[in-house]
């Protein structure tokens, strides 16, 4: 009985075995027959990029506008091009995206007395009531425009994307690739990008700004409240930082030539410093403060007239000098390059 | 100009961290110590600083160089060579079933081989029926009793003892011994040797935790660069790598030779900040472009 159950079995297998091959061999296209028309491609209008186009959800013109409280803390993802970040007199935030995902906004967080929105993120929209694409929260489109209150706070993430920001009160910024340009930040920056260009101007607060592969350009900008730091790195290209009324200042580059033109405040802490480069400074002459200049291969040059207090020159992968530039007082400025010289030039 | 002065090739080569570890060590000493070749490298960097911006398009597009293919090649071969078995089959017969008449044949010989594992099946089934099979007994293994130990030679071989039993002849067993774990500071696996490495013991204060961060972020970054980066962007890296290690084997020379001079201390320090800061950001892209995923 037992045997006859185990030959049921195996020839039921083999049965079903023979089956799927030959399901499986019905199921293959007949080489000679011919093949189905592709799909057509999807078409996206606007100009092309090197990287591959995405298929947007949605793929067209999209507007969302919403009533929000003014202090408004907006989150944003954004796979592909480009932002521009505007600040207006309304609490209302709207979103503009061509060519690219149909946008929608989840809030996040309400003001308890107004019952206004005080933080949203801005999502693709499959258009179904509280039905948010799952799987991600990046939009993506040619153009991508949000109208913010002034008083607005921004997160944004990028990968392959230019942020243009122009009068919002702080923004804080990841992107994987691409240039960053900000303006009219009143209170705060942390920027990060991996590869393009950074720029700020007229801005304020504490400034915190990286680059991996790309320049940094800082223009105008000052304190918001007293303490606030300006710090900018970059490991592979230059710093130029002008008129920055900040008391802290850390300029940072490993490849880099690093330039400052500014003053030195009273009780102000300077450090620019590159691995492989020149550092040049253009000062008041009137400047002063307590000099450190460390460098390697290169030459020391001031145009302003400074005191020597210890000075090592000797030949060796460190030369030192510490001096009082002007009339000395209690700031300090502390110049550090590994390869390249160090210049002090009067301003003109 | 030095009779052992660089060549412009070589420079360029330097300047495009084209060269290995100790070539770019050789050329970074050599241009610290040479004013010609310093000036001629100044030189390179300004043509570059005008010629790149204007070729990143092209630069950027990614054109697979002969190295590449090559180097996509080997990683094929190798990749094959490492499959495993059943993979290999089934990537065979995947390719055989693609035709229908294979597939059919196939089909038949399994129908015919489970026939045939059928009528094999019962010869032995009608055998054991018939037959009064004894159980088979086994009998167990006698557990190994060391009566005596014989020799225990330590000085002649530390890991071995003789154990003679009563039912065995004598055997060398090996013993096992296993060193009790101690933390030990690993040296940090950067391919580019560090000054560091020869200075075993005599850090800095705080100098091992710069040690330890920066050899935990090399490891992760040797598996990151490849996929993080691209091709401008990893030669960058790989400069900038080359500048930072030159400053820390300098400065750690340096502060060796006059551990009372406290500016090249700086110096060191803020080389390995750099360095970290430098790794750091392979892994923080990387991070980015997985929360963006």
């Amino acid at each position: 009985m037992r045997f006859t159950l185990r030959k049921f079995a195996i020839v039921s297998a083999a049965a079903a075995i023979t089956i799927m091959m030959a399901h499986a061999a019905s199921a293959q296209p007949d080489p000679r027959s011919k093949p189905a028309a592709p799909a057509p491609p999807v078409v996206v209008k606007g100009k092309t990029s090197a990287l591959p186009k995405m298929v947007f959800f949605g793929g067209g013109d999209s507007e969302r506008s919403i009533k929000v409280d003014p202090k408004i803390n907006i989150s944003l993802c954004v796979m592909q091009g480009n932002v521009k970040v505007n600040g207006w007199d309304r609490n209302e935030v709207r979103v503009f995206v061509s060519s690219g995902t149909t946008v929608g906004f989840r809030v996040q967080q309400k003001n308890q007395k107004t019952g206004d929105p005080v933080w949203i993120m801005v999502l693709p929209d499959s258009g179904e009531k509280n039905n948010f694409i799952p799987s991600g929260e990046c939009v993506s489109g040619d153009e991508i425009e949000i109208d913010a209150p002034v008083n607005a706070t921004l997160n944004l993430k990028g990968q392959e994307v230019s942020f243009v920001v122009d009068g919002i009160r702080r923004v804080g910024i990841k992107n994987a690739g691409g240039d960053i340009s900000l303006r009219n930040i009143s209170d705060g920056i942390n920027a990060t990008t991996y590869r393009g260009d950074l720029t700020v101007e007229q801005s304020s607060g504490a400034m915190n700004l990286e680059n991996t592969s790309g320049n940094i350009l800082a223009f105008d900008a000052s304190p918001s409240e007293i303490g606030d730091i300006f710090r900018a790195k970059t490991t592979s290209g230059s710093i130029s930082v002008q008129k920055i009324a900040h008391r802290q200042i850390e300029v940072n580059s490993i490849s880099g030539t690093v330039a400052y033109n500014g003053d030195i405040l009273n009780g102000g802490s300077y450090r620019f410093g590159t691995s492989n480069g020149s550092i040049k400074l253009w000062l008041p002459e009137t400047s002063s403060c307590m000099l450190t200049a460390s460098y390697g291969f290169g030459a020391f040059s001031s145009d302003i007239p400074y005191k020597l207090a210890t000075e090592n020159i000797t030949p060796g992968p460190v030369k030192n000098i510490a001096a009082t530039l002007g009339k000395g007082g209690d700031a300090s400025l502390r110049l550090t390059t590994n390869n390249g010289s160090i210049s002090i030039k009067k301003q003109q | 100009m030095k009779q052992d002065c660089l060549d412009i090739g070589i420079i360029q080569a330097f300047l495009d961290g084209e060269l290995d570890h100790v070539q770019t060590a050789r050329v970074s000493g050599h241009i610290a110590t040479c004013d010609a070749c310093a000036s001629m490298l100044a030189e390179a960097e300004d043509e570059s600083a005008v010629v790149f911006p204007a070729l990143e398009r092209e630069f950027n597009t990614l054109v697979p160089t002969q190295r590449l293919w090559t180097r996509i090649n080997d990683s094929i071969a190798v990749e094959r060579e490492n499959r495993p078995f059943w993979q290999k089959a089934w990537a065979f017969l995947s390719v055989g079933l693609m035709s229908p008449s294979m597939a059919a044949a196939a089909a038949l010989i399994i129908v015919f081989g489970i026939t045939a594992l059928v009528m094999i099946d019962r010869q032995p089934a009608a055998v054991n029926t018939a037959k009064n099979v004894t159980p088979v007994v086994t009998s167990p293994v006698k557990p190994v009793v060391p009566t005596e130990v014989s020799t225990v030679t330590p000085k002649a071989d530390p890991d071995s003892a003789t154990i003679k039993t009563d039912e065995q002849p004598v055997r060398a067993e090996r013993a096992v011994y296993s060193e009790p774990k101690r933390a030990v500071f690993k040296q940090p696996s950067d391919p580019t040797p560090t000054a560091a490495a020869d200075t075993q013991n005599t850090y800095l204060p705080g100098e091992e935790n710069y040690l330890r961060t920066i050899a935990s972020l090399s490891q992760s970054v040797q598996n990151q660069k490849d996929a993080t980066m691209r091709g401008s962007e990893r030669i960058s890296f790989e400069r900038d790598l080359a500048v930072v290690n030159d400053a820390i084997d300098k400065m750690r020379v340096e502060v060796k030779k006059n551990p009372k001079n406290e500016s090249a201390k700086q110096v060191l320090y803020a080389s390995y900040q750099n360095k970290i800061d430098l790794l750091s950001s392979v892994s923080q892209k990387e991070e980015l472009v997985a929360s963006l995923r």
